[in-house]
Formats: structure tokens, sequence, C-alpha cells
């Protein structure tokens, strides 16, 4: 399983969940952060540390459209080909050596609320 | 290697755990049980592994025979189970090479110290790796020279320009405790908010400690010691500040293992075992997060029944003579343990 960053992350990017990340595995984009669902160890210290409360597991999410809709989009970002880069990042294994990917899923670039 | 490594000592058992979280203490009870000498080894200072680390105060629902119990009273449950056959305990120590010696049918486990444990059998519950503080950015090479990860003597910081770096409660609680000795104590945090309590943050301004957000260390300067840092703020501008300490407080991070280089099969990152949990490397098991199996489910209860299934099979493996199925636990002439876990327990259904 996984914890998983819904929609209140966008342009707000607190980051303060990429902090107490202990597997690093939170990955920041151009207006939000996501979270990698393999490489997350279901340790919920991020949705703890989250001021804008934007974090939920994973599994609470059956049966709630917006939940849904933003772990598959968390994950999506790991496997789309996101604009301007060559492929999908996969799981990088560490978001520390990446460092900022200043792109979005299609869902995020296209927020307007 | 150090000189004296040659005369480190040597110890022998006939199981060696690594790691002391959920599994690798059942795995101890389970092969105190079997008969077993236990030698029990873990990086941190203390038994529980993620679950003390990370989340001791979470209440855990799916722990079998429990509605609810706090992380912390579990570790406590498990410990108190496992030292009734008083198991050797290595804490603080990191396994840096295992070794099979063919001739003697036997297995070493090297730690970092220098000592090794000659052992019949390994088991492996490493979970998610090694926690460790996470280190900072810049601090490479200044480690001991002015720049710590923990706080163990205040006393030393007397007098001293302290710089804390980090954002939530335990870098907060560090300036708090060093303020009334220290000369001058500085928060460098590099997000807008700090994690830390709203009252501990009041308490710090209170007390006199500078507070800096969206701040970040740029370079730090000094000779054989730390002597200064330089900190940029959100707007760009860089300024030097005295410091004869910077104490990392960014939280702590997990460290994989070096699993290849013992010559174990690896998949996606996980030791991969068979149905009696043993490696590819006769001899060595492992259990709970850092084992993988087809079907393998990753929860806490998978890797108790896991420790079982590895300790019982090694145990027929150290001694041939022995059977597979242990016997019933109710057999056993034991006191009953003295601290089982002490919290109520709570209503299912409550979030964890």
């Amino acid at each position: 399983m996984t914890y998983v960053i819904g929609k209140e992350c966008i342009d707000a990017q607190d980051m303060s969940c990429i902090d107490v990340c202990p597997v690093d595995c939170i990955y920041e984009g151009a207006r939000k952060t996501y979270i990698n669902p393999a490489e997350c160890i279901d340790c919920g210290a991020c949705e703890l540390a989250c001021p804008e409360v934007a974090i939920f597991p994973a599994r609470k999410a059956k049966g709630k459209a917006e939940w849904e809709t933003f772990t598959a989009d968390n994950a999506a970002f790991f496997t789309l080909p996101l604009p301007g880069l060559a492929g999908p990042l996969g799981d990088p294994g560490g978001a520390a050596g990446l460092g900022k990917v200043d792109a979005d899923t299609p869902l995020v670039a296209a927020w307007a609320e | 290697m150090k000189e004296h490594d040659a005369f480190a000592h040597r110890t022998a058992c006939d199981l060696t755990i690594v790691g002391a979280g959920p599994t690798g203490l059942f795995a101890a009870y389970y092969a105190g049980f079997r008969g077993l000498t236990v030698t029990v080894v873990d990086a941190q200072p203390d038994a529980g592994g993620q679950v003390a680390a990370l989340y001791p105060a979470k209440t855990i629902h799916d722990v079998a025979g429990f509605q609810g119990v706090t992380g912390a009273d579990l570790i406590r449950g498990l410990s108190a189970q496992a030292a009734v056959y008083e198991p050797r305990m290595v804490f603080g120590q990191n396994v840096v090479d295992i070794v099979r010696d063919e001739r003697e049918a036997g297995l070493s486990v090297s730690l970092e110290d220098g000592s090794s444990i000659d052992t019949r059998a390994i088991v492996l519950a490493t979970g998610v790796g090694g926690i460790r503080p996470r280190i900072l950015p810049l601090g490479h090479g200044w480690h001991g020279r002015g720049v710590t990860y923990v706080v163990s003597e205040p006393e030393s910081h007397v007098g001293e320009d302290i710089v804390v770096v980090g954002g939530g409660d335990t870098a907060l609680d560090w300036a708090i405790q060093l303020t009334p000795i220290a000369r001058s104590v500085t928060v460098v945090h590099r997000r807008r908010l700090f994690r830390a309590h709203a009252s501990q943050i009041s308490r710090a301004e209170a007390l006199g400690v500078t507070l800096l957000t969206e701040s970040e260390i740029q370079a730090i300067h000094g000779d054989d010691f730390v002597r200064a840092v330089v900190v940029r703020d959100g707007s760009g501008s860089e300024r030097e500040i005295p410091a004869d300490t910077v104490i990392g407080a960014l939280g702590l991070i997990t460290a994989p293992s070096p699993f290849s280089a013992w010559g174990l099969e690896l998949q996606d990152r996980k030791l991969l075992v068979d149905s009696a949990m043993q490696t590819n490397v006769r001899g060595v098991f492992a259990a709970g997060d850092a084992s993988t199996y087809p079907g393998k489910v990753a929860l806490m209860v998978t890797g108790f029944g896991e420790a079982a299934t590895a300790v019982n099979n090694a145990a027929v493996l150290i001694d041939p003579d022995l059977s597979l199925f242990p016997g019933h636990s109710t057999d056993e002439d034991l006191e009953p343990p003295e601290s089982v876990p002490s919290s109520e327990a709570v209503p299912a259904g409550r979030d964890a």
C-alpha cells in the first residue's frame, strides 16, 4: 500500500512531507508533490507532517471519487511519459538524487480551482 | 580495518538474527523456544525497528488478538516475550559481512566494530533497512568536527554558538534544551512553516532562539572545527552566522543493507526466499519486510508467521535430529511474562 497526496498540495507544496519521508519516496513536481507507490513503505509520517492535510492512505480512498482519482494520479506521475522528459520516471529509488521534476501529470498541470 | 581488529573478539551461537524489529524479536522468541542459543544484532540503540523509530504512538489494528495496540506497547510485549530465553542482544552495530565457511559448514557474521559471530544459521529480519539520521547535505567531512546528529551530552555545548538544522519537534526540542547554556542558538529550516508543535515554537521564541524559515545552509566554514555557516534566506540574501556546533535534525532515513555483496539473491530489492524462508545461501533465512516470494503480503502479522517458519527450518538445519514442528508452546512450563502490553485495547474502527 501507499500514501497519496491529494489536490490540497497543488500550488501549496509545503514539502514538509519530503523532509520526514524515511525512504525518500516523495518527489517534487512543478505544482505538486507525488508519492511513489512502489517505494512507499506505508509508515504515515508524511500524513502527520502535511500542514495542508493533503495526504491520505490509499486504503481509505475506495469509494471516494476524488481520492481514487489522486491515488491513480500519484502512480501516473511515475508511469506516464511526462512533458519535457525522455520517458517515464519509473522507480528512481530516492528523490534527493533526482531533484525537482519540472513537470506534472496532465490532471495536475491543467488543474484550475 | 582498524589495527586491533585481528584481536577483536569472536562469539558463537546457534542462530544469529539481524534486526530487532517485530519480526526479529519474534524470531528470537521462537529460537529460544526451540532451545537454540541466539544473538540479535541491530543498528539502532534500542529494539523496535521501524515501529519504534517511526510510529511508536500509532495504534495498530491488525495484530492478531489485539483490537488495537500502540507500536510502543507491542514492542514492549515482543521484547519481554523474547527475553524469557535470554538472547544476547547487540545494539548499535551494523552487520558488515556474512561469510559462509564451507569446511566448517558454518557461517560468520562480521560487525562494524571488528567483532564477529560464528553461527550455524542466520535470520535476516532487516525490514526496510537500517534507520539513520539524514545527513546534512554539506555535512560530509565535518562529522565529529562540529557537525553532529545527536545531543548526547548537552554540557559539552556550554558557551557555544549553535545552529540547529531542521523544522520538526526534534530540532525545536534541542534548541530549547541548549539555549540556557549556549551563547546563541539559531534554528535554520528550509520550509515556510515549522512542523514542530506551535507551543514549542513560542517557547523557543520566548527563550531567545533565532528561528529562520525558508533558509538553507550554503556553506560551512572552519579549520579543524566548524567556525561559521553561511545561510541563504528565501529572498536569496546570504549572511554568515558564527557556529561552534551544527546539529542536523533532519529526521531519519532508511539505508538498505548490502545484500548483493553478501551473495544473496534479490528481487525488487528484497531477499528472495523459498517456502522455508531460506535465501539462495544455505543457512541464511529471511523474514518480514526484508523478504519476498510470490504472493508476499508485507505486513507485520505475516512477518511473525515468516519468523516462525524461518526459525523452525533453521532449527532442523542446525540439528537434523530435531523435528520441523516445534511442539506446542502451551507445553512449556514458563512463568507468564511480566510486561504484557499495558494500554487498554481500543475499540475497533479508530483511526490508525
